[in-house]
This record gives structure tokens, C-alpha cells and sequence, in this order.
């Protein structure tokens, strides 16, 4: 079974955020898993973890269409951090926005890992798939 | 009569006269003629005549001998009178008969016509001149003998009435040559007056010449008198028909370009270099609010305009007079008489004399107040249908977010409960989707009040008292305010109007004061203050408060958006400023917001009064 230590799920969605954390749970074993209501909340916390040392995540499940920080303003935010861990970013949307395909394409060269797309409804979560981009890498 | 009577009588006579022998011998010379010629009587006396210096012998002699033949001959002589002297003589030879009708000598008398001829080459050249001149000047001149009634006109004259150079004029006649009318009364009346009165008069009348062409001349006349008597009338006639056509175009092309300025719709002047004006038109009378030019002219822009803008339209019009170019269609605010500002469209152009040099500077200006306000009708009209536009995509995008993260939803949860095996886990799947359907009912109301407040175009508005309306809003909030512990300060002057449509305005006030409310600092009571300013037409509602305040950079345009976040929710910033900004938009209002982070925030809601 994957191991992964620290998920963030980002998304103001209580089902959405619901669905995602059974799915982890379903499928692999993860020590910490918060949530956030907003990219602010996400991004105040990965600060705060890097000032006390707390727990960096491994992964992230992303939305776009959040208030006060959106999943964009989340990830520019998040470029300009120097992370010594290589983080994966998983976005997760409602959005069939052409808009939206084209920014995550232009966002998707810079990340240092993985960025990927997924439209709801999701009802599974390929983690092999998710992770092992990262070791092919 | 004794030969001393003889010569005493000689001597005497007051003409150089000499009396010669057959010889020509000089007897006798009266005391005038010996002064004439510079010579003394011992001198030259019993000698011929030719001797004298002043005489030319050759030429005299030969005429005096035809004078002892019996032919009085006149003599005309050039000669030096005395050394320094040159003068003209006409000498008259007339033979000198005894009783017995012999001619016993000759009589010669002596006459200085120096003067005369000096005269006569004087008046000569007078005469051309005069010729030359009223040729050039074409003036004719006129004289009538009252006595005689004779008329008579110059060669000039009857030129300009084109009449032949035998022609002869009588008053009748001459009087005819006028224009018939006014002209011709007139200079039968100036005529009359002349030579009974004795007034002299100039005047300018028309005349219809022998070959029927018509001209412009001046008449002048003027009495000559005798005595108390006016004998007769002497004038001139000139023709100025060349200067009165060149001086009539003059006036034409004159009147036409007053006419334009005059009528153009635009502000039309010149000033001197002082910028004091020397030339405005009706449209800068009417502009600057004077009955007539009279009043502008010699006035500088100090009597019409502040100091400040005076002196701004000075440096201006130096800087033209300095660097000799114009100024072009500039635009500028200009405060009328009336004290409305107006916004104007300038050209500034320097006027150089023909000599290069700048005397003036020419004014063109145009209100553009007209065009201005077209301009911003347009720009509403634009700003109104971007904001449609912009509206109708937000709309689409919170279709295709909203919703169908709903859907994606009940999709999730049918598929989970559907692989669900554990009794209590389905329960709680069934619970979720009952929520979700909740969720959707919510959001598909919410977008109908959104749809409801877009298409209702024409919600009945009315003048509202923003007092009451606070004080109403207040007690619906009363419970939650006191749980909160929120302080709210009133400072609205009594009577404070705005127009707005009144369930509108409610959902407006409570959902900014809730909002104040939520979001209010951990470390201080909430203290909201509202105040109300008229600007212009309209009113504005300002609703402070000191909670955590936006970082407006990041997050401004996130605060009126619609989101999945409703006010069922613990974090209430969802729909509620989406549906509260539709709400003041679709009135003719604005909602902007003033914040600073971790100080507080201020909406500001502009509504019409």
C-alpha cells in the first residue's frame, strides 16, 4: 500500500472535499490529511508549517473556483516559495472553462512536479499513477 | 520844346531809353538805362552803340538798320547786364522822324523781362504739372460766371463725362449728367446753395456719362467773391469710380468675412500683444455674456476670469508671441460669466504683419459641451453594455462552476453509495446527498433573485429616508448584533433622501452590516460607523468598520463574485455581496469598497437621490 504522510485537500466544497478524503482513505494510508476552504487558508498554514517545522504535504488536491484566494492565486503564491520537497498538485474542478485548461497548461510547465487536471465528478483517485510520475522524474 | 527840355525829359523817363543817331551813334540815355547797363555817359556817349559790351554787334545792327528804313523793330536780347548779372532784355526800336518826316535816328528802349520769362517757363511747367496731375488724379476742374451764366469745364472734365473737347456745358446740362434722384437733387440743391449762399461743398455722387457709362465722382465747388458779391463758382471734378469699385469690393469681401464671423458658431478674436482685444465676434459676445463688441474690446482675460486662469491664458498667448507657432485645438475647462465650466476646443494662431512680424494673435475657440456630453453618453452606453456583457459571461461561468459542481456531486455520492457495503457509511452518503440537494435548491434560488434583479429593468424606486430605512435594518439585526457585542454608530443628518427600491435597499443594508459584522477583528469589539454625503444627484451610503479589512491587490475582484459558499455555511462570504451588487447596479448605483488590511474596511454605495 502507497504511504504518503501529509495530503492537503484545498476546496470550499464540503462534498467535493468528503468524496476526496474517502477516496485517500480507500485507497492508501496517509497520516495527516487537512483541509482548507481556501487557497489563503491552504497557503497561511504551508507557511506556518515552514516556520515550525510542522508537515509539508506530498500532494495536494486543488480547486479553482474558491473565494478570497483561488486555486490560481494559490499556485502563483506557491511558485515562489522555495520548497526543499518536491510537492505534487492535483487539481480538481468543476470547471469545463476552455479558460481554465489553458491557464493549468501555462502553469503546468513551471511547477517543479507534477500538475495535473481532473473535471469532476471524480470516483476513483490513481495514486500509483499520481506518485510515480514523480519517481520516473 | 527846347533840346534841354528834350533831354531833361530823356533823362528822366523811368524805361532805359537811348536816343541813337542814323549812325547809331548814342546822343542821349535816360538815367535807367545808364543804371541797366553799368556805363556812364562820357564813356560811351557819341559812340556807336554796338560798342557798348552788353550788345552783340552782328545781331544788332542788322535789325536797326531795317528800324532807319522805317520798320519799328522789337529786339530780343540775352545779356550780361553787369558782371554778375544775366538778364533778359526785349529791346523796342522805333525810328525817330523830324517835323519833316525824316528819320533823323532811333528811339531804343529797353525792357528786363527776365522775370517775365521766368515766369513764363514757370507757368509753363505749372501747366504740365497740373496737366500731369489731374491727368493721374483724373480731376477735372470747373468754373461758371454767374454774371454770364457761362459754364466752362477742363479738358479733364469733359473727359470724365466723356463728352468731345468742343464740347460746350451749361448748367442745365451739366446738372443732367447725375444719376436722376437723389444724386441730381442733391447737386442742384449743393449748386444753388453755392451761389446764393456762397457755401463751398465737396460730395460724392453718381454721374451717367455721354456714352451712358455710369461713374463715381467728387464733386467740389466752391464761391469766388468780389466784393460782397459772388461773382462766380469754381470747383473740381474727379473721378473716382476706379477706387469707389476697388474700395466697394473691399467693403464687400469686408462684409462678407463679418458676415462669416458673425454667424460662424464659433468664438472668434484677436488681441494685441498686451492679449487686450481688438476684434471679437457675436458668438464671443454671447459666450462671455456683453450685449455687444464694445464691451470686449480693449479688455484682457483678468475682466473676465479668475486670476489663476488669466494669467494661464497669458503665458499662453506669450509663448505663441515668442515662439511665432500656433496652438492647435487644444482642450481645456473654461468657467463661464455664469460660473459653469465648460469645456472648450482652443486654436491660438499668431498674426504677422506684412513685414514678418507678429501684432496680433487670432482666437478660435469652440464649446464642446455638446460633443462632450455625446462622448459620454456613448461611453455609458458603452460602460453600460461591457457591463452587461461582462455580467451575462460571470452569469455563464457561475452556470458552468455552480452547478455543475452540484451535479459532479450527485454523481460522486450515487456512485459511492452505490459501492457502499457498510450500512452506516450509506447512511451518512444519503445524508450528504440530501444535503447536496439542499445545496441546489439554495443555489438555483439565488441565481433566480439574480435573474429576478437583471431582467426586472424597470423596479419602481422611490425617494426613501435613509435614516428610517437604517433604523429598520437595525432591528432585524438587533439579536445578531447584540450576540456579536457590535457597536453601531449613526451620524446621518436627518432628512437624508435616496431613491432605491425598497426591498433592495434592505438586503443592501443588512447583508454590508452582517458582512462588518462576520468579519470584525478577534482582538476589538466591532464598531461600525454609517454616514451618508451628497455628491452631485446622488447620495452615498458609507458603512465603515474595524474588523480584518481585504487585501483589496489580491482579493477585490473575488469580493462581489458568486461563489459554492452560502450564508448556511460557517464562512457566510458567498452569494450574499454578488446578489447585493446586482442589486445597486441594477438601481444606477455603485458599491466600491476602501479597505486596509487589519484596520477595517468601507463600503461605499452610491445611489441616485
Amino acid at each position: 500500500m502507497i504511504n504518503v504522510d501529509t495530503i492537503y485537500i484545498v476546496d470550499d466544497d464540503t462534498i467535493t472535499a468528503f468524496g476526496i478524503k474517502k477516496l485517500i482513505h480507500k485507497s492508501i494510508s496517509c497520516q495527516t490529511v487537512l483541509e482548507f476552504k481556501n487557497g489563503k487558508e491552504a497557503m497561511n498554514h504551508i507557511q506556518a508549517s515552514l516556520s515550525n517545522g510542522g508537515p509539508i504535504p506530498d500532494l495536494i488536491f486543488l480547486d479553482i473556483n474558491m473565494p478570497i484566494m483561488d486555486g490560481w492565486q494559490f499556485l502563483e503564491e506557491f511558485l515562489k516559495i522555495p520548497f526543499n520537497k518536491k510537492i505534487v498538485i492535483n487539481i480538481i474542478t468543476s470547471s469545463i472553462d476552455q479558460t481554465d485548461v489553458n491557464t493549468w497548461e501555462s502553469y503546468k510547465s513551471r511547477m517543479p512536479r507534477r500538475l495535473y487536471y481532473n473535471i469532476k465528478p471524480i470516483f476513483s483517485i490513481d495514486f500509483k499513477e499520481l506518485l510515480s510520475a514523480d519517481i520516473a522524474s | 520844346m527846347t533840346l534841354t527840355t528834350v533831354n531833361n525829359l530823356v533823362k528822366q523817363l523811368p524805361t532805359p531809353t537811348a536816343l541813337l543817331d542814323t549812325d547809331f551813334k548814342l546822343l542821349h540815355a535816360s538815367h535807367s538805362w545808364l543804371e541797366h547797363f553799368d556805363c556812364t555817359r562820357n564813356q560811351y556817349f557819341g559812340k556807336c552803340i554796338s560798342q557798348l559790351p552788353q550788345f552783340i554787334e552782328s545781331q544788332v545792327l542788322a535789325q536797326l538798320k531795317f528800324c532807319l528804313e522805317g520798320t519799328p523793330q522789337k529786339l530780343l536780347f540775352d545779356t550780361n547786364a553787369s558782371a554778375t548779372q544775366y538778364k533778359n532784355y526785349q529791346f523796342t526800336c522805333t525810328p525817330l522822324y523830324n517835323e519833316n518826316e525824316n528819320i533823323i535816328g532811333i528811339i531804343l528802349q529797353a525792357e528786363d523781362i527776365s522775370s517775365y520769362l521766368e515766369n513764363e517757363v514757370r507757368f509753363e511747367k505749372l501747366e504740365n504739372l497740373l496737366k500731369d496731375q489731374s491727368e493721374m488724379t483724373k480731376v477735372g476742374t470747373w468754373e461758371y460766371h454767374i454774371a454770364t451764366e457761362e459754364l466752362t469745364w477742363s479738358n479733364m472734365t469733359k473727359k470724365i463725362h466723356e463728352v468731345p473737347e468742343d464740347f460746350q456745358p451749361n448748367v442745365d446740362a451739366a446738372i443732367d449728367f447725375y444719376i436722376s434722384g437723389h444724386e441730381r437733387n442733391s447737386i442742384a440743391m449743393f449748386f444753388h446753395n453755392g451761389m446764393i449762399k456762397g457755401q463751398p461743398w465737396t460730395t460724392k455722387s453718381k454721374i451717367k456719362t455721354a456714352t451712358g457709362k455710369e461713374k463715381w465722382v467728387i464733386t467740389s465747388g466752391k464761391p469766388v467773391h468780389r466784393g460782397n458779391q459772388i461773382i462766380r463758382l469754381v470747383g473740381t471734378f474727379q473721378d473716382i469710380t476706379e477706387q469707389e469699385v476697388a474700395e466697394q469690393q473691399i467693403r464687400e469681401r469686408e462684409q462678407i468675412l463679418h458676415t462669416l464671423i458673425d454667424n460662424i458658431p464659433l468664438n472668434i478674436y484677436i488681441k494685441d500683444l498686451n492679449s487686450k482685444k481688438i476684434l471679437v465676434n457675436k458668438a464671443e459676445c454671447d459666450f462671455l455674456g456683453v450685449p455687444n463688441p464694445q464691451e470686449l474690446i480693449g479688455k484682457s482675460d483678468y475682466d473676465f476670469f479668475d486670476e489663476e486662469m488669466a494669467t494661464k491664458l497669458r503665458d499662453e498667448d506669450l509663448e505663441i508671441i515668442f515662439n511665432e507657432k500656433p496652438v492647435f485645438s487644444k482642450e481645456r475647462m473654461v468657467a463661464t460669466r455664469a460660473g459653469k465650466e465648460v469645456p472648450m476646443l482652443v486654436s491660438k494662431i499668431p498674426l504677422k504683419n506684412l513685414g514678418g512680424q507678429i501684432y496680433a494673435i487670432l482666437g478660435i475657440s469652440m464649446n464642446i459641451s455638446s460633443l462632450k456630453e455625446k462622448e459620454n453618453e456613448l461611453r455609458k452606453l458603452i460602460n453600460v453594455t461591457s457591463e452587461q456583457n461582462k455580467k451575462l459571461i460571470n452569469f455563464a461561468h457561475i452556470i458552468s462552476h455552480n452547478l455543475r459542481s452540484h451535479t459532479a456531486n450527485f454523481s460522486m455520492l450515487l456512485e459511492f453509495l452505490m459501492q457502499e457495503q457498510d450500512d452506516k457509511e450509506k447512511e451518512k452518503l444519503v445524508n450528504m446527498l440530501s444535503q447536496a440537494s439542499q445545496s441546489l435548491m439554495e443555489t438555483l434560488e439565488n441565481l433566480n433573485i439574480v435573474v429576478d434583479i437583471n431582467t426586472n429593468i424597470n423596479i419602481e424606486q422611490e425617494h426613501l429616508d435613509l435614516n428610517e430605512k437604517i433604523k429598520q435594518s437595525l432591528k432585524a439585526l438587533e439579536a445578531f448584533l447584540k450576540q456579536k457585542k457590535a457597536k453601531v454608530k449613526i451620524d446621518i443628518p436627518a432628512g437624508t433622501t435616496l431613491k432605491a427600491a425598497p426591498a433592495y435597499l434592505d438586503n443592501i443594508i443588512l447583508n454590508v452590516l452582517k458582512n462588518a459584522v462576520i468579519y470584525a477583528h478577534p482582538d476589538r469589539t466591532p464598531v461600525i460607523n454609517l454616514t451618508a454625503k451628497k455628491e452631485g444627484d446622488a447620495t452615498v451610503l458609507s458603512i465603515k468598520d474595524n474588523g480584518l479589512g481585504i487585501d483589496l491587490d489580491k482579493y477585490g475582484d473575488k469580493l462581489f463574485g458568486m461563489y459554492k459558499t452560502f450564508h448556511n455555511n460557517k464562512d457566510a462570504r458567498g452569494i450574499g455581496l454578488y446578489i447585493v451588487k446586482n442589486q445597486v447596479e441594477a438601481m444606477g448605483g455603485t458599491i466600491e469598497v476602501e479597505s486596509k488590511v487589519g484596520i477595517g474596511a468601507t463600503f461605499n454605495i452610491r445611489l441616485n437621490d
